[in-house]
């Protein structure tokens, strides 16, 4: 299931209601894994699909629509849209959960001056980009997740332990026998040596 | 009219008693219409009639709930035929429900008739003229009509079980099938189901302008025409697998499903802690045990060595009076041979 999950752009956008086209306020894209040619029609391509999706999202919703081979996710919250193009793999909750804080984010910076945008900005948000890179791996972005992770790893673990401590008993006992057998053979030597002190007139 | 159903382990004496109640009837035809109420008092003079009139009343009455209890039984077993019907697409659901409303509805009906029916034998039995095989003939009914309707509540239970294990099943299969389908490409459409209001408009809609589309590279539109092509096949069969399914995927819904596995992992854990706690006590009973085994061996040991470094003691100090005896024995036969000699 972890097999290459990966993010190929976040967008953020201004969704104006149905008629006009959604404006972009952020974009940050990792093409890297396509050929050099292809890199620029990728991005086109992404900033389009970005545009129809959050056109077609009505506010205060979470959509998910399915192009080639990305899933492409969507918020709206009034009005601010938040769009990632992700893989089939990448977790659904995870992608919403990172929009979440994507949108937070950029209400925290940006305030409210992106209501006013009316054509697209071209100024890179350097939060999206390390975004990008940071949530490659769904952990980090779903908290839920990365708990969920942690306790199967200490699950291991202590089933691992408990292993060992139910090896460690099977030797205790072992010993405990062992110790056991032992006194009594001292106890023996003790009486036996007893016994032949006691009888010393002979000879 | 008065026929019962099933085996009653009593007589059926109602045509004799209907025939004497007409006899009476012709005899005194007035005076009986004061009877037909139910529980009709003490009155001496009306007792005998009122006594065939309550009886033929309790029978009237008795075999109206064995009618109604048959009838219910019958549609009992319709919705167990409905229930155990568990085919993924043609779920009658709402058929099931109205069946299962209506047959409570007539249980709690034949519940309190039945009451009301032994309310009535307990009134007749205050009547002092009642024959011994009366009151036997009214329990025995009473009885019977019970334990019909007991078991026919039982198959009811036993039916609403079915139906919510199948309900179960059923759900799984759908979960099963949406997430098959869902791996391919139908997340879109789980989600919006619940969250948009008009899924299918808004699913038709992407074609038109995907048909028209002029937008940047000409790969990109053929391929979202030929999905555009296939998407309403497979959302018509999901919608219908939706209309199915009960419960479906939304955000929260799986959030809420993550953070209950969370809790529950986190009460293994517990237990498991819990668990591993109680061993390593007992092994530490078990440490304490060979220490002190050991402690006896060296206790043992100790003894013996000190036994064993006295006999070697007494024994060398033997060899000492062995010598002293060979002198003594030396000097006795040198005196022998002095005396010899």
């Amino acid at each position: 299931m972890n097999a290459a999950m990966k993010i190929t752009a976040l967008l953020v956008l201004k969704a104006a209601p149905e008629t006009t086209d959604p404006v972009i306020l952020a974009n940050a894209s990792d093409v890297s894994h396509f050929g050099y040619f292809q890199r620029s029609s990728v991005k086109e391509f992404v900033v389009f699909v970005g545009r129809t999706v959050a056109s077609r999202t009505p506010p205060s919703q979470r959509q998910s629509v399915q192009h080639e081979e990305y899933k492409v996710h969507a918020y709206n919250r009034n009005g601010l849209c938040a769009v990632g193009f992700m893989d089939d793999h990448y977790p659904v909750r995870s992608a919403f959960s990172l929009l979440n804080q994507v949108i937070d984010e950029y209400q925290k910076s940006f305030g409210e001056t992106w209501r006013s945008a009316k054509e697209d900005s071209a100024q890179p948000w350097p939060y999206l980009a390390d975004a990008l890179t940071k949530f490659q791996d769904p952990a980090e972005a779903d908290k839920l997740l990365k708990i969920q992770r942690e306790l199967d790893e200490t699950k291991i673990i202590i089933h691992k332990t408990i292993d060992s401590v139910l090896a460690r008993g099977e030797k205790l006992d072992s010993l405990v026998e062992k110790s056991s057998d032992l006194s009594m053979a001292s106890q023996m030597f003790y009486k036996q040596a007893k016994k032949t002190n006691s009888c010393c007139t002979i000879l | 009219m008065q026929a019962r159903h099933g085996q009653s382990s009593y007589r059926d004496r109602t045509d004799e008693f209907f025939g004497i109640v007409e006899s009476r009837r012709r005899s005194i035809a007035p005076a009986a219409e004061n009877n037909v109420p139910y529980g009709g008092g003490g009155r001496r003079r009306e007792d005998p009639r009122s006594a065939a009139a309550n009886q033929s009343e309790f029978s009237k009455r008795a075999s109206l709930i064995g009618l109604a209890i048959h009838q219910t039984s019958q549609k009992l077993s319709k919705l167990a035929q409905l229930a155990k019907r568990s085919s993924v697409f043609d779920d009658p659901t709402r058929e099931i429900q109205e069946l299962t409303v209506v047959i409570k509805q007539e249980i709690s009906g034949l519940n309190g008739a039945l009451l009301d029916l032994q309310a009535v034998r307990n009134s007749h039995n205050d009547e002092s003229n009642i024959s011994r095989d009366t009151t036997t003939h009214s329990a025995t009914v009473v009885d019977d009509l019970k334990n019909r309707l007991m078991d026919t509540t039982k198959e009811f239970k036993d039916v609403l079980t079915l139906r919510t294990e199948n309900m179960k099943i059923q759900e799984d299969r759908m979960k099963f099938f949406s997430k098959i389908s869902s791996k391919e490409s139908a997340n879109p459409f789980v989600r919006q189901r619940p969250l948009a209001s008009k899924p299918s408009p808004s699913q038709p809609a992407p074609l038109p302008w995907a048909n028209g589309s002029s937008s940047s590279s000409s790969q990109i539109v053929p391929s979202r025409q030929g999905e555009a092509e296939s998407s309403p096949l497979l959302q018509q069969s999901q919608q219908q697998q939706q209309h199915m399914v009960p419960l479906q995927d939304t955000y929260m819904q799986s959030r809420a499903e993550a953070l209950h596995n969370v809790e529950s992992t986190i009460h293994e854990l517990g237990n498991i802690f819990t668990q591993l706690a109680t061993m390593v006590s007992q092994q530490g009973e078990i440490a304490i045990r060979i220490d002190q085994n050991m402690e006896d061996t060296l206790a043992n040991v100790e003894g013996a060595q000190t036994q064993l470094a006295r006999y070697l003691n007494s024994i060398s100090s033997n060899r000492w009076l062995m010598i002293k005896i060979f002198f003594v024995l030396i000097a006795f036969l040198m005196v022998f041979l002095f005396f010899v000699a």
